[in-house]
């Protein structure tokens, strides 16, 4: 092992890093750190959009487009370094990541912005994102967290729950969501029984749950990564019978819950949100289906969103005519936003032939339509996913 | 053309951050290089420094205490301020303990303030963290914003080299490093053992302040995760023991080496194919862990060893018969 | 009051005995190498790691393979030792405590590198408590403290009845008589580690197995049992292991609505709990609460 270990680097070193020819693009992620087991997925998506795009004919004039990952590592410190590294040495044309909403924050605000590249994030969700002054060049494909707090607290209520339970896990992610949940579901006119941070990463949380589970809670909202905490959280519930209904966002959403949990006892009891796009749409269908063959879940949080971060910025360069960073955050609004003729993902070759013939395109994505506002969010669109006696989630999206 | 100057912003930021790690490395060298204490909690001394920079300068934000609005540079020194307070009371309790219970105690003491930052969210947004963070010199064009924070940090960090220096030298230094090496004899010598190191902890820990505030300018944001032991503690202790401890030109070396080390091998590492670039990152880990030991073992002074500063005959007490001349007096 | 029992103090004592396990190997390094051992967190994630790996190939219970992935984890640490410790047994302490924290960070990465970081899990699906009269308490915390108990038997007995258990008491009592009376110390620091590693590797399937297996989960519980440690008194496993119990049993207890409807503490301070308790310790009766060492 650590001889092919020696053998890749010293081919790495010898060899030219990326041939003339090759369009590089700044490929940030939390690839270590607090998240990595869910940033894989991500990354995946990134690669499957890059291949498609080199497959049908690359970029410009046969140009490949080449990811150049930098690890962010959750952290603004290593976010910026990355930052750094990708703009200044590897002198990409674009950024997408980073992964968390602090580190992207740290990376736009001190790299990206002042050196005038677009960045396009797949997965920081936090409001503090939209509030920066960016002159127009942050985007992200993934929804703030100000709308999945409310898609869950109105699925809640629809579902009949009257009263709940609500812990998160204190991170960035998940007490945002959970704090725009609680409120939203008062609002609608339900009760939040108990409202209780927890700290991640420990072994055992049956004493918060018996805690939480006094005061006529229907359910337990549960805001947390699944590995972090989510499992474990249900599992004590179960076992010592505090709740037996779960609601949870996408940190949960992992086909691992179902396997260690057991399919009998969630079926009918949990109930995951995770941002998604019409199943019935073709777009996602198109995505999942090529998804399949790096052997992981298309529906894994943010996949899909990893994958139309790089499509859109693919289809930016093409549009601007040239890989020039001073072009592409117009670009991108002119090939993501309606009017234009539809495009999927998988369909560059298509694309590139309209874009060619001066035509104008609107990209529908695997995560959604992706319609950049004047912030440069989208809006959330949300599926719920139930777990199936087959062990897998059953999807249905939200209208 | 462009390639050269994207080295060029490159190599400024690589500056800039071992700049703010020398910072770091030269406050745990006055504690731990010169007086021998082993603080471990650098990790929390730098958040205070970064959140007092963060909370009084922000504008107002619907999610965290703000709009003080106050000038840079005295928020800078507030920070510095703020973490002596901290590291006094801390010092206080534990200025007594042995060395590794000393690591312990200031591991669980960086954790709590850790956890303070993260759940008092009334004032710090919580794992949020605090955004747009005002930074020294930003209004200027590039490259002449990232130049001048750079030439900022510099100074300061010359500064606070200067002015270590000169006290290594100086009596209070050589009292410091007595009490390291034999503390009985110190003692009997009629030195307040507990009072210098007291001094000590507290100094080396406003620098640590000082060292968070600039970090939390140049990121432009800091949350919980800025402070996580492996990158603000573990990494300036192989900077210190690298460069070589007890010796302020060694704090800067180790902490621009190691920056840059820790920095640039992932350059080279995100080249190879994915699977290994992603599996690459924990070799990185490893390899820093594996220098470590190989300098712990091999060289445990450190690539600069420790100076000791001369006797200067000026600066012996009045008993002595030896004046400056050099001649003996009656 | 049942209630009380069934979910807080239970728990506090499964997660208690957790903590103990690993905490008398931390206490007799403490007192027998004579420095705070960083790398012991991250020995028991080895540990769960192989023995994941065991019965993945094996397809037995992870108790069952458990022996071996203790002789298989021992070995390891008798390398590292070898070659990260030894060079430095003459040597002031701090050296040994900056190797153990450089170690600590490169097996968690080797960890990282041959593993991968996704969750795996050593028992999948849930039990239902078993009911005793009013009492009620999981088949799985039944085992894991009734192992525990055997385990700490097993410890008293070889550090009475047996001639390298004595001479591990004498040399964490006084190094420097102890080999004067021609006690080896090498095979007594042998003997050290064995014992500290094999149960840190059962505590970590025990953790394991109430909750899952993940890449940081023995550093996670590194500080809780120092703490433990400490507030038994260093050197001295029977404190670990009462210092241990005390620890998980008021990290549990801090969640409980002791006035009112909610916790006294927030939750999200849980993790300082034993943080607090271990400073509160080193300040007011370092040689803890059994008079252990006092450096």
């Amino acid at each position: 092992m650590k001889r092919l270990m020696t053998a890749a680097a010293i081919a790495a070193l010898v060899a030219a890093p990326a041939m003339a020819g090759d369009i590089k693009v700044g490929s940030v992620a939390g690839v270590t750190g607090p998240i990595a087991e869910l940033v894989a997925p991500i990354v995946a998506g990134r690669n499957l959009a890059a291949e498609d795009v080199n497959a049908q004919g690359g970029l410009l004039n046969g140009d490949r487009m080449v990811l150049m990952l930098a690890d962010s590592q959750c952290d603004p410190k290593a976010g910026v370094d990355a930052g750094q590294k990708v703009v200044n040495v590897e002198q990409v044309v674009a950024v997408i990541g980073a992964s968390c909403s602090g580190a992207t924050n740290g990376m736009v605000q001190s790299v990206t912005i002042p050196a005038g590249i677009m960045s396009i994030s797949d997965s920081a969700t936090a409001p503090s994102v939209t509030d920066l002054a960016d002159n127009d060049l942050v985007f992200r494909t993934a929804p703030s967290d100000a709308y999945q707090g409310a898609a869950l607290a109105k699925l809640a209520w629809d579902a009949g729950f009257k009263a709940l339970a609500v812990t998160y896990s204190n991170d960035d992610y998940n007490a945002g969501i959970a704090g725009v949940f609680a409120a939203s579901f008062e609002g609608m006119g339900g009760k939040v029984t108990a409202n209780q941070v927890h700290e991640p990463n420990k072994a055992s949380y049956r004493s918060e749950i018996q805690t939480l589970s006094g005061g006529g809670a229907e359910g337990l909202a549960l805001f947390a990564y699944y590995g972090g905490s989510g499992i474990t959280i249900i599992r004590n519930s179960l076992e010592t019978g505090a709740f037996g209904k779960f609601m949870a966002a996408d940190g949960m959403f992992d086909v691992s819950v179902i396997e260690q949990i057991g399919a009998e006892n969630l079926v009918g009891n949990l109930m995951i949100t995770q941002s998604a796009s019409d199943p019935e749409n073709t777009s996602y269908q198109i995505f999942a289906k090529a998804f399949e063959k790096t052997g992981m879940d298309p529906a894994a949080p943010y996949a899909s969103h990893g994958y139309d971060a790089t499509f859109l910025v693919a289809l930016a360069i093409e549009k601007a005519g040239a890989a020039d960073r001073s072009k592409l955050s117009a670009a991108l609004r002119e090939v993501a936003n309606a009017p234009g003729e539809i495009i999927r993902p998988g369909e560059w070759a298509k694309a590139k032939a309209l874009i060619a013939a001066g035509k104008d395109i609107n990209y529908e994505g695997a995560s959604g339509a992706v319609d950049f506002d004047a912030n440069g969010d989208v809006a959330g669109f949300y599926s719920v996913n139930r777990p199936g006696d087959d062990g897998k989630y059953v999807m249905e999206f939200l209208r | 053309m462009e390639q050269y100057y994207g080295y060029f912003i490159y190599a400024l930021s690589l500056l800039t951050m071992g700049g703010i790690y020398s910072v770091l490395a030269l406050g745990l060298n006055v504690q731990w290089g010169f007086t021998g204490l082993f603080n471990a909690g650098i990790a929390g001394f730098f958040a205070v420094g970064a959140y007092t920079q963060a909370l009084l300068t922000t504008p107002i934000y619907r999610d965290h205490l703000g709009g003080y609005n106050w000038p840079i540079p005295l928020a800078m020194l507030a920070a510095m301020v703020l973490s002596a307070v901290v590291a006094y009371a801390v010092a206080k309790i534990c200025i007594r303990l042995r060395s590794d219970y000393l690591a312990i105690a200031t591991i669980g003491i960086a954790e709590i303030v850790r956890l303070i930052f993260k759940n008092e969210i009334w004032a710090t947004n919580g794992p949020r963290g605090v955004s747009q963070i005002p930074k020294a010199f930003e209004g200027l064009p590039q490259p002449w914003n990232t130049l001048a924070f750079l030439g900022m940090v510099l100074t300061i960090v010359a500064l606070i080299y200067l002015a270590l220096e000169r006290a290594r030298t100086a009596p209070w230094g050589r009292v410091m490093t007595a009490i390291r090496e034999n503390e009985t004899a110190a003692a009997a010598a009629g030195k307040n053992i507990e009072g210098f190191r007291l001094e000590s902890f507290v100094i080396g820990s406003a620098l640590m302040g000082l060292g968070g505030a600039l970090m939390a300018q140049y990121l432009k944001q800091i949350d919980p995760n800025v402070s996580d032991p492996l990158t603000a503690t573990f990494l300036v202790f192989v900077m210190l023991i690298v460069g070589g401890s007890a010796n302020n030109r060694g704090a800067v070396l180790g902490a621009m080496l190691m920056w840059t080390v820790w920095s640039s091998t992932e350059i080279l590492t995100s080249r190879l194919p994915d699977e290994f670039a992603i599996r690459s990152a924990y070799v990185r880990v490893f390899l820093i862990g594996l220098i470590l030991q190989f300098i712990l073992q091999k060289r445990p002074q450190g690539i600069l060893p420790e100076t000791r500063p001369k006797p200067n005959p000026r600066h012996r007490g009045d008993n002595s018969p030896v004046k400056n001349s050099g001649r003996t007096t009656e | 009051m049942m209630e009380f029992l069934n979910f807080y103090l239970v728990p506090g004592v499964v997660l208690g005995c957790i903590y103990a396990l690993g905490a008398i190997g931390i206490s007799l390094t403490f007192g027998i190498l004579r420095f705070s051992n960083f790398a012991h967190g991250d020995t028991m994630t080895l540990g769960v790691y192989i023995t994941l790996s065991l019965v993945q190939v094996s397809g037995l219970h992870p108790l069952a393979v458990a022996p071996v992935a203790m002789l298989l984890t021992t070995g390891l640490v008798l390398g590292m030792d070898l070659a990260f410790f030894k060079p430095f047994r003459k040597s002031p302490t701090i050296m040994l405590v900056i190797a153990s924290f450089g170690l600590m960070l490169m097996i968690r990465s080797m960890i990282q590198f041959f593993w991968g970081v996704q969750l795996h899990a050593l028992r999948i699906g849930i039990e239902k408590m078993a009911f005793f009269g009013p009492f009620a308490i999981l088949p799985r915390h039944i085992m894991i403290v009734g192992a525990a108990v055997v385990l700490m038997m097993a410890v008293h007995l070889m550090l009475t009845r047996t001639k390298i258990g004595k001479a591990m008491r004498a040399t964490s009592d006084n190094p420097e008589l102890a080999a004067l009376t021609g006690i080896d110390t090498e095979l007594v620091i042998r003997a050290t580690w064995a014992m500290g590693a094999s149960l840190a590797v059962a505590a970590g399937v025990f953790l394991g197995l109430d909750t899952h297996v993940e890449t940081m989960m023995g550093f996670k519980l590194l500080l809780p049992m120092f703490a433990a440690a400490i507030l038994g008194g260093i050197g001295r496993p029977y404190g670990a292991v009462a210092g241990g119990l005390v620890i998980g049993i008021v990290e549990e207890l801090s969640s409980y609505p002791w006035i009112g409807e909610t916790p006294l503490l927030s939750p999200g301070y849980k993790a300082g709990v034993a943080f607090a308790i271990m400073v509160a310790m080193l300040i007011w009766k370092p040689q803890g609460l059994f008079r252990g060492r006092q450096f």
